[in-house]
């Protein structure tokens, strides 16, 4: 590669420009991913360990009782919250051209596959929710139905729709990355051998890369792209309401759902982003990964991080204003008392840690500073987690069809099994993203191409700027 | 961007200073007929405080009617600054470049605009200064600072200050042409304006950083004014349709549809009405019309779940009030007009790449959508207080009457009346901003294509 010489204050590798001999060898490297055979026994034995918690609680519990299951909810959904978006960041950032998204386009799709396993790990769940109509006689503070989305229960609701509705979102994210992905294979397909050759024949062998197959491709991405952008924030709302908010008497939250959406969206941005890293210090990739990917995303998380608390204190300011007995028991369960400390790792994590690297621009413009913030936004997103969903699970199955809570429970703290849950939902989750590295091609070649000619430097008086085409 | 020719400074100078140097016939008549029904309304504001709330509808239990639906309006209008100008300068958007300065004038007028409301709507309105000024300090009676009502005038005020600031560090530049262009008593105001500016290096990077760090210090500014507005409402306890979590990003998000929009249709009328077609080009309309598709649809989002959530608690008297807002005339057809003008009409007339680039369908569609929002916060405010109390005999309705009508005509003719003379006497376009981008501009070579291309700033 050409060496990069810049008259202004950026870091050299700021923006990279990967030459002709780099381009020519992309395709054969993208498809050998390296040494990864520790961290695939590792994620292994973590969902194996994961299976035995998941045994041994159903055995001791059953499935027809949610209460304890509250751990398994809770990492069931912060792999949902982590991947589930992450096909999304890949389209939004397609749709409105940004070229420093081009090296963690197909780092964010190859979530979808994580998709697959969030559908098989709901499936459990909705043999456990209760019942919408209230089984007992209607008490004085009782409801006939207990508060609900599905407000006149149509048929079906909730375990057909709420089941379609988590189907359909692996079945767009795959279609996403098969597509995007097609172009990738076709190129690669005279570099790899086995299996992995007759499955890139099998999928890309049509591609022949004419005209009419570009367009094709670039709007059926465009239009299922579209459809998951609608769909997506549904599911989010179903589960966030259904899963969580419901189970607590009284618990009324119109912003709540757009938390756990905006929660989706940065911790899908930080997973990324942590990946990209990976890629960039140990993969091999500097040549094709500069550090303005992490700069432009950093802002983006910086904005999520401030999003964030912006939605929380909403809520917080409404509950807490007007003194409401309800309200304030809900406060004090979810944020002051019960939970109080892992509302505080949850803050620290999805807002003070984060918001405090990233407020400085040398850390924003660094490689390292986006990934940092990152891990400390996973990390409060599953403290985020545990502390709605084991906190929805555990607030007493008596109380769901009362009009408000009136006793604050404790928190509940995991055991053995809980504990292996939890690892192990983590554990699955990576391991199928790991296998989803080794069958796609990891980098977006065809989209690293096209950037390569899209950006180059130019001299504009007395400096060197980037140059960005704008073909559109 | 593309579209744009590159023209020389001299020309950009004569044509964006067209508006000062030169006055088109239609001109004075437009401000002879503003100033007309700003005169009525002041009129009517006048009458009304000699006779009393009374002649308007204002009456129990609804207490806050077309004043206060107005008022977060035209507060809502004033969110297009911020977002036009700090926020697509930050994202280093190229097609922000002729929308800024039009954008952040409106954010000021629309919000002196909005701080008359809450003013009049107090019937006597000297007593105004009790907010801040204790109350007979024998009784120790001080404005009670745990309300919202006693937050939204300090958002306000700093968003104003804020806002004026911005727009004058902005304008510092456009003042020194102005400076080297006229003569006499203009020369004069235009050099105390221009504080010195001669245009050399130190004062281009001093003009820039103050322009990006006010773009981000004024953003945590912008989302709170809104938002405090919203608690207003929100942490209103005993009005059931109020009380509600979502309110704040609900009416931020609400206030940057309404307000671009606004813009983008003050921007067609500026094209038109002064030949600014090389400066203000319909690329420009059409990526404000696809940043609003993502605004509009967000918008709905939250609407969806403020909705949903009406219901979702199954409390009676919740449930009455969305009952009335859906079922019973005339706030059903009011509601179906709302949602079709604020969110179906406009997206369907900006789904296509020619209908964006035509300026009447998008015309049709901000006006759409204004008026949409003006129902929205109508339709939000009036039927919670309808059924406020918890007795029957208590309900009425609110018929609005003609002064109050009258009064709201007049805010829309006093921003118009202000867009009109601040155009005569500073840029609404942004002269050296225009010069930048042609400066950043420039072409690569692709295989055969020479394609349109632009420097990075940093």
């Amino acid at each position: 590669m050409a060496e990069l010489k810049t008259l202004n204050h950026h870091y050299k590798d700021m923006w990279v420009f990967p030459d002709a001999e780099d381009l020519a060898g992309l395709p054969a490297k993208a498809t050998s991913l390296g040494k990864t055979r520790l961290l695939l026994w590792v994620t292994l034995i973590l969902t194996v360990l994961g299976v035995v918690g998941f045994v041994m609680r159903a055995s001791a519990d059953g499935l027809s009782n949610y209460e304890p299951w509250g751990y398994y909810m809770a990492a069931f959904s912060f792999v949902f919250m982590v991947t589930a978006p992450a096909p999304l960041v890949s389209v939004a950032f397609r749709l409105i051209r940004s070229h420093w998204r081009r090296p963690l386009t197909r780092i964010a799709e190859i979530f979808a596959l994580v998709g697959i396993v969030n559908f098989v790990l709901y499936i459990p769940l909705m043999l456990m929710i209760p019942e919408i109509a209230n089984p007992n006689e209607i008490g004085h503070h009782s409801l006939d139905i207990r508060r609900t989305l599905w407000i006149q229960v149509p048929w079906g609701a909730p375990h057909f729709w709420e089941t379609a509705a988590m189907f359909s979102l692996p079945l767009m994210s795959c279609l996403i990355l098969l597509l995007s992905s097609t172009p990738d294979m076709s190129a690669s397909i005279q570099y790899v051998t086995g299996a992995k050759k007759k499955l890139y024949i099998f999928l890309a062998g049509y591609w022949k890369g004419s005209k009419r197959q570009w367009l094709v491709m670039q709007a059926a991405i465009g239009a299922l792209g579209g459809l998951y952008f609608l769909t997506l924030p549904f599911v989010q709302f179903l589960i966030s309401t259904d899963l969580g908010m419901s189970l607590i008497a009284g618990w009324k939250d119109s912003i709540f759902p757009a938390i756990y959406t905006l929660m989706g969206f940065q911790t899908s941005l930080a997973a990324i982003l942590i990946v990209l890293y990976v890629f960039r210090k140990w993969g091999g990739y500097e040549r094709f990964i500069g550090a303005s990917p992490f700069w432009s995303a950093s802002k983006i998380l910086l904005g999520l991080s401030l999003l964030w608390i912006y939605h929380m204190f909403a809520f917080f300011i409404t509950f807490w204003y007007g003194r409401m007995e309800v309200e304030q028991n809900i406060l004090n369960y979810l944020f002051v008392d019960s939970w109080f400390w892992i509302f505080i790792l949850n803050a620290l994590g999805s807002w003070l840690i984060p918001f405090g690297i990233l407020v400085w621009n040398p850390v924003r413009r660094a490689d390292w500073g986006a990934p940092l913030a990152g891990v400390f936004v996973l990390f409060g997103a599953l403290m985020f987690n545990v502390r709605t969903f084991v906190g929805a699970f555990n607030a007493g199955r008596e109380q769901i069809y009362d009009i408000s809570i009136t006793v604050v429970p404790p928190a509940v703290a995991p055991d053995i099994w809980d504990l292996f849950m939890l690892i192990g939902v983590i554990g699955l989750a990576g391991l199928v993203y790991l296998i989803g590295l080794k069958i796609f091609p990891v980098m977006n070649i065809w989209e690293i191409k096209e950037g390569a000619m899209y950006q180059k430097m130019g001299r504009l008086f007395r400096g060197n700027y980037l140059v960005l085409a704008k073909p559109e | 961007m593309q579209e744009g020719r590159i023209l020389p400074p001299e020309q950009i100078n004569k044509d964006l200073l067209n508006s000062i140097m030169s006055t088109p016939k239609w001109y004075w008549p437009a401000v002879g007929i503003c100033s007309f029904i700003v005169l009525i309304a002041a009129t009517v504001v006048a009458y009304m405080i000699n006779k009393g709330l009374g002649i308007t509808g204002l009456n129990r239990p609804v207490m806050w009617g077309f004043f206060i639906t107005n008022f977060v309006f035209w507060i809502g209008i004033s969110h297009a600054g911020v977002m036009l100008s700090a926020i697509l300068r930050l994202a280093k958007a190229e097609w922000r470049r002729p929308a800024s300065r039009a954008a952040e004038v409106l954010t000021i007028f629309s919000l002196m605009t909005a701080m008359t409301m809450p003013i009049i709507h107090t019937g006597r309105p000297w007593r105004s200064l009790y907010w801040f000024f204790p109350y007979d300090f024998a009784r120790g009676i001080f404005p009670n600072i745990r309300s919202p009502l006693v937050w939204d005038p300090s958002a306000i005020l700093t968003y104003l200050t804020s806002s004026v600031l911005f727009v004058f560090i902005a304008l510092i530049p456009d003042f020194a042409i102005l400076r080297d262009n006229t003569t006499g008593l203009k020369k004069i105001i235009y050099t105390k304006l221009a504080m010195g500016w001669q245009g050399n290096a130190r004062q281009w990077k001093l003009q820039i950083v103050a322009g990006i760090l006010l773009s981000a210090l004024i953003l945590p500014v912008f989302v709170s004014v809104h938002s405090i507005v919203s608690w207003d409402f929100g942490m209103a306890v005993s009005v059931k349709a109020w009380h509600s979590t979502v309110f704040a990003p609900y009416f931020v998000v609400g206030a940057v549809h309404s307000g671009v929009s606004a813009v983008i249709f003050v921007l067609i009328l500026l094209r038109q009405a002064y030949g600014w077609h090389d400066y203000i080009r319909r690329e420009h309309v059409e990526a404000l019309c696809r940043l609003l598709i993502v605004v509009s649809t967000g918008w709905f989002y939250y609407f969806v779940m403020e909705i949903i959530f009406g219901i979702y608690g199954r409390e009676a008297d919740e449930v009455a009030i969305r009952t009335l807002q859906f079922t019973i005339y005339p706030w059903n057809y009011i509601m179906i007009i709302f949602i079709v003008t604020t969110y179906f009409l406009p997206i369907f007339l900006w789904s296509r790449k020619v209908w964006r680039r035509n300026l009447l369908i998008v015309s049709i569609a901000c006006i759409s959508v204004n008026i949409g929002m003006w129902l929205e916060r109508y339709i939000l405010f009036i039927p919670g207080q309808i059924n406020k109390q918890v007795f029957t005999f208590t309900w009425a309705n609110y018929t609005p009457s003609l002064f109050e009508g009258i009064i709201v005509l007049g805010t829309f003719a006093l921003v118009t009346l202000l867009l009109l003379l601040f155009s005569k006497v500073m840029p609404l376009i942004p002269l050296y901003d225009i010069k930048e981008g042609d400066i950043l501009k420039t072409e690569v070579q692709i295989g055969r294509r020479t394609v349109p291309a632009t420097f990075r700033e940093d």
